[in-house]
Protein backbone atom coordinates (compact mmCIF):
# COMPACT_ATOMS: atom_id res chain seq x y z
CA UNK A 1 0.00 0.00 0.00
CA UNK A 2 1.10 3.55 -0.62
CA UNK A 3 -0.12 6.77 0.87
CA UNK A 4 -1.45 9.78 -1.02
CA UNK A 5 1.99 11.36 -1.31
CA UNK A 6 3.59 8.33 -2.96
CA UNK A 7 2.80 9.11 -6.59
CA UNK A 8 6.22 8.60 -8.20
CA UNK A 9 5.77 6.81 -11.52
CA UNK A 10 2.02 7.43 -11.58
CA UNK A 11 0.48 8.65 -14.84
CA UNK A 12 -2.24 11.22 -15.45
CA UNK A 13 -0.66 14.25 -13.82
CA UNK A 14 -0.24 17.46 -15.82
CA UNK A 15 3.23 18.60 -16.79
CA UNK A 16 5.22 20.53 -14.21
CA UNK A 17 5.14 24.21 -15.10
CA UNK A 18 8.10 26.23 -13.88
CA UNK A 19 7.38 29.77 -12.75
CA UNK A 20 10.01 32.22 -14.07
CA UNK A 21 11.78 34.10 -11.27
CA UNK A 22 9.70 32.26 -8.71
CA UNK A 23 9.77 34.09 -5.38
CA UNK A 24 10.72 32.20 -2.22
CA UNK A 25 7.19 32.83 -0.93
CA UNK A 26 3.98 33.91 -2.65
CA UNK A 27 2.30 35.11 0.55
CA UNK A 28 3.62 36.48 3.82
CA UNK A 29 1.89 33.80 5.88
CA UNK A 30 3.93 31.11 4.13
CA UNK A 31 7.14 32.53 5.60
CA UNK A 32 5.54 32.49 9.06
CA UNK A 33 4.62 28.82 8.62
CA UNK A 34 8.19 27.96 7.65
CA UNK A 35 9.57 29.89 10.63
CA UNK A 36 7.09 28.28 13.01
CA UNK A 37 7.92 24.79 11.77
CA UNK A 38 11.67 25.38 12.06
CA UNK A 39 11.31 26.69 15.60
CA UNK A 40 9.18 23.71 16.69
CA UNK A 41 11.64 21.21 15.22
CA UNK A 42 14.65 22.97 16.79
CA UNK A 43 12.83 23.01 20.14
CA UNK A 44 12.34 19.24 19.84
CA UNK A 45 8.54 19.38 19.83
CA UNK A 46 8.65 16.99 16.87
CA UNK A 47 11.18 15.91 14.28
CA UNK A 48 11.30 16.36 10.50
CA UNK A 49 10.15 12.81 9.80
CA UNK A 50 7.16 13.14 12.12
CA UNK A 51 6.37 16.34 10.22
CA UNK A 52 6.48 14.54 6.86
CA UNK A 53 4.36 11.73 8.31
CA UNK A 54 1.76 14.22 9.55
CA UNK A 55 1.40 15.62 6.03
CA UNK A 56 0.96 12.14 4.60
CA UNK A 57 -1.75 11.41 7.17
CA UNK A 58 -3.94 14.30 6.05
CA UNK A 59 -7.27 13.21 4.56
CA UNK A 60 -6.69 12.40 0.89
CA UNK A 61 -9.00 15.11 -0.43
CA UNK A 62 -7.40 17.71 1.83
CA UNK A 63 -3.90 16.62 0.80
CA UNK A 64 -4.75 16.89 -2.90
CA UNK A 65 -6.60 20.19 -2.72
CA UNK A 66 -4.14 21.99 -0.43
CA UNK A 67 -1.17 24.06 -1.48
CA UNK A 68 2.34 23.20 -0.36
CA UNK A 69 2.45 25.44 2.70
CA UNK A 70 -1.22 24.78 3.47
CA UNK A 71 -0.17 21.15 3.97
CA UNK A 72 2.66 22.34 6.20
CA UNK A 73 0.26 24.35 8.36
CA UNK A 74 -2.21 21.47 8.62
CA UNK A 75 0.58 19.08 9.64
CA UNK A 76 1.84 21.51 12.28
CA UNK A 77 -1.68 21.72 13.72
CA UNK A 78 -2.00 17.92 13.78
CA UNK A 79 1.30 17.50 15.61
CA UNK A 80 0.72 20.30 18.13
CA UNK A 81 -2.54 18.66 19.18
CA UNK A 82 -1.01 15.18 19.29
CA UNK A 83 1.95 16.44 21.33
CA UNK A 84 -0.37 18.16 23.77
CA UNK A 85 0.86 21.66 22.96
CA UNK A 86 -2.48 22.93 21.65
CA UNK A 87 -6.09 21.98 22.14
CA UNK A 88 -8.01 20.90 19.04
CA UNK A 89 -9.14 24.01 17.16
CA UNK A 90 -6.82 26.33 19.06
CA UNK A 91 -4.58 26.83 16.03
CA UNK A 92 -6.61 28.43 13.25
CA UNK A 93 -5.48 29.91 9.97
CA UNK B 1 26.80 -6.64 6.65
CA UNK B 2 26.75 -3.43 4.65
CA UNK B 3 26.69 -2.77 0.92
CA UNK B 4 29.41 -1.14 -1.15
CA UNK B 5 29.43 0.79 -4.42
CA UNK B 6 28.88 -1.64 -7.30
CA UNK B 7 26.84 -4.11 -5.25
CA UNK B 8 23.57 -5.29 -6.74
CA UNK B 9 20.73 -4.94 -4.27
CA UNK B 10 16.99 -5.39 -4.22
CA UNK B 11 14.56 -2.98 -2.57
CA UNK B 12 12.40 -4.76 -0.06
CA UNK B 13 8.78 -5.46 -0.85
CA UNK B 14 7.69 -4.98 2.77
CA UNK B 15 4.45 -3.08 3.10
CA UNK B 16 5.24 -0.26 5.50
CA UNK B 17 2.25 0.98 7.47
CA UNK B 18 3.04 4.66 7.76
CA UNK B 19 5.81 6.96 6.66
CA UNK B 20 8.57 5.45 4.56
CA UNK B 21 11.34 6.82 2.40
CA UNK B 22 11.10 3.76 0.16
CA UNK B 23 8.91 4.87 -2.76
CA UNK B 24 6.26 2.46 -3.95
CA UNK B 25 7.67 2.36 -7.47
CA UNK B 26 11.01 1.01 -6.20
CA UNK B 27 9.71 -1.84 -4.06
CA UNK B 28 11.06 -5.17 -5.21
CA UNK B 29 13.25 -3.58 -7.87
CA UNK B 30 16.91 -4.48 -8.43
CA UNK B 31 19.48 -1.73 -8.54
CA UNK B 32 23.16 -1.02 -8.05
CA UNK B 33 24.71 0.91 -5.17
CA UNK B 34 26.33 4.09 -6.51
CA UNK B 35 27.75 5.42 -3.26
CA UNK B 36 27.37 5.37 0.48
CA UNK B 37 25.69 8.59 1.58
CA UNK B 38 26.63 8.66 5.25
CA UNK B 39 24.77 7.09 8.14
CA UNK B 40 21.47 8.29 9.56
CA UNK B 41 18.67 6.93 11.75
CA UNK B 42 15.97 5.31 9.64
CA UNK B 43 13.46 8.06 8.81
CA UNK B 44 10.64 5.50 8.83
CA UNK B 45 11.35 4.84 12.52
CA UNK B 46 11.96 8.47 13.46
CA UNK B 47 8.54 9.30 12.00
CA UNK B 48 7.11 6.96 14.64
CA UNK B 49 8.96 8.79 17.39
CA UNK B 50 11.53 6.01 17.83
CA UNK B 51 15.09 6.82 18.92
CA UNK B 52 17.12 4.47 16.73
CA UNK B 53 20.84 4.20 15.87
CA UNK B 54 22.28 5.42 12.59
CA UNK B 55 22.58 2.99 9.69
CA UNK B 56 24.16 3.36 6.25
CA UNK B 57 22.27 5.31 3.61
CA UNK B 58 22.95 4.56 -0.06
CA UNK B 59 22.34 6.11 -3.43
CA UNK B 60 20.99 3.26 -5.53
CA UNK B 61 20.65 3.43 -9.31
CA UNK B 62 17.72 1.66 -10.93
CA UNK B 63 17.11 1.25 -14.64
CA UNK B 64 13.83 2.95 -15.60
CA UNK B 65 12.84 -0.25 -17.37
CA UNK B 66 13.18 -2.11 -14.05
CA UNK B 67 10.98 0.43 -12.28
CA UNK B 68 8.40 1.35 -14.90
CA UNK B 69 8.74 -1.28 -17.63
CA UNK B 70 10.03 1.24 -20.15
CA UNK B 71 12.50 4.07 -20.61
CA UNK B 72 16.22 4.20 -21.30
CA UNK B 73 17.17 6.45 -18.38
CA UNK B 74 17.99 5.54 -14.82
CA UNK B 75 16.72 6.79 -11.48
CA UNK B 76 18.90 7.19 -8.39
CA UNK B 77 17.03 6.76 -5.12
CA UNK B 78 18.36 7.51 -1.64
CA UNK B 79 17.61 4.47 0.51
CA UNK B 80 18.51 3.25 3.98
CA UNK B 81 20.16 -0.11 4.62
CA UNK B 82 16.91 -1.50 6.06
CA UNK B 83 15.16 -0.77 2.75
CA UNK B 84 17.50 -3.14 0.92
CA UNK B 85 18.44 -6.79 0.76
CA UNK B 86 20.95 -8.82 -1.21
CA UNK B 87 20.14 -9.65 -4.84
CA UNK B 88 19.22 -13.29 -4.23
Amino acid sequence: MSRVNDVGGAIGFPAVVEEPDEPRFHHDWEAHVVALNGALIRRGVYNLDEFRDAQERLPVEQFRSSGYYERWFAAIGTLLVEKGVCAPGELAP
Amino acid sequence: MTFAPGDTVRARTVDVAGHTRLPGYARGARGVVVEVAGAHPLADDRARGLDVPAQPVYHVRFAARELFGEGDHSVVVELWHDHLEGPA
